[in-house]
């Protein structure tokens, strides 16, 4: 499940070239599923047009479908490259335990599982190149999504988001997360 | 002798320029009194304490790390009074020119509560939100930098919650939670990431 965070009234961070992050994001979501499928991997979009998704219905919608690993696409300043994010609980308590997960920490059963697949597909994206970074953060809606769940949040520079240099730029980007999330599905038992 | 008409005239005229004046007077005054009341909220010295030397934990947007720094503030004695004061000595920080930091113009922190002992709601104002510079990694600065440094200086302090004008919020400018109660030994980790 790809999530083209932000959308509609929803902007997002301002970039360079009077770019909106919400047009950004979906472009990068439309390029990662064209190359998570030509690698054979099944790949949804959670909004398809620049409309309002609040973030309780993104949790939501990606609960409903049972994903097996669920990005969310960022893109924001400053430094440039590539922030690879896992969520960040705010409380030790974990609702691991509970029959019922807790919405607010809903990810904390598998966060273990969305922290090995962050480290995986940054240090995919650092093959290629591209400067990465691996963190965490408390984030919205990822931890209210059940499955593994990671961010990814590209830091253009100016250049990037010239014209003719965006769809490149985003390919190559793209391209390296398709490469990481094809090779590390069958270590995370997930179907194609 | 003065014709009657010109007598009348000339009383009329008198009458319109003293109406005039009371009126020009009168206006004078309103807009003294919107001025002051669009002014900015005057800085307040807290009513009882002490200079102190603290140590404020600062984000640097350049490189994207955090670092302590020294600071005095003048500080009260009392907890609630003085976790206000902290936070806004390192929102002080961050409004200056040039910035290390920049957030919008007149962030402030409104009030802080104190649910017990070691739980604090932190009731910032609407600018600090709206004014917020939208991205993952500049939200997670600002509150890791302002749990950090309330936990280095508020003994004792657990648990921190942010309310934007006295409401709830979802996320900071879009990205960071804002809705949890944070935790200041899960937040000391996040911080390791930057310092």
């Amino acid at each position: 499940m790809i999530d083209p965070s932000h959308g509609g009234e929803e902007v997002g961070a301002a970039l360079p070239a009077k770019m909106q992050e919400k047009d950004l994001t979906l472009t990068l979501a439309r390029e990662l599923r064209r190359q998570l499928e030509e690698r054979g991997v099944h790949a949804r979009l959670l909004r398809e047009a620049d409309i309002d998704l609040s973030l309780e219905r993104r949790a939501e919608a990606a609960n409903q479908e049972h994903p097996w690993l669920y990005i969310a696409l960022h893109a924001g300043l400053p430094g440039k490259g590539v922030r690879v994010y896992w969520p960040a609980m705010t409380s030790q308590q974990s609702s691991q335990a509970a029959m019922i997960p807790r919405w607010e920490s809903a990810q904390s059963a598998v966060s273990g599982k969305s922290r090995a697949f962050a480290n995986a597909v940054a240090n995919q994206i650092r093959k290629g190149g591209v400067s990465t970074s691996l963190l965490t953060a408390p984030l919205r809606p990822l931890n209210n999504v059940l499955a593994p769940a990671i961010a990814i949040e590209w830091a253009p520079s100016p250049a990037d988001l010239k014209p003719a240099q965006t769809d490149k730029a985003g390919a190559g980007l793209t391209s390296a997360v398709a490469s990481a999330i094809a090779q590390l599905r069958g270590s995370i038992g997930a179907r194609p | 002798m003065i014709p009657r008409h010109f007598q009348i005239t000339l009383a009329l005229l008198l009458l319109a320029i003293l109406i005039s004046g009371v009126y020009l007077v009168h206006l004078k005054r309103r807009e003294e009194a919107l001025n002051t009341a669009a002014a900015p909220a005057r800085v307040m010295a807290p009513p009882a304490g002490k200079h102190e030397h603290i140590r404020v934990l600062l984000a640097y947007d350049d490189d994207l790390a955090l670092r302590w720094r020294d600071a005095d503030v003048l500080l009260p004695n009392e907890r609630r009074a003085r976790a206000k004061e902290v936070l806004r000595a390192v929102l002080a920080q961050y409004l200056q020119s040039p910035s290390p930091h920049p957030l919008g113009y007149g962030a402030d922190i409104k009030e802080v509560y104190l649910l017990d002992d070691k739980t604090l709601v932190v009731d910032a104002n609407a600018q600090f939100a709206a004014g917020h510079p939208s991205g993952i990694v500049l939200e997670q600065l600002t509150l890791t930098s302002l749990i950090e440094t309330l936990a280095a200086n508020v003994p004792d302090i657990a648990k921190v919650k942010f309310l934007v004008d006295g409401q709830e919020r979802e996320t900071l400018a879009g990205h960071v939670d804002l809705t949890p109660f944070y935790e200041t030994a899960v937040v000391h980790e996040m911080a390791r990431e930057f310092e």
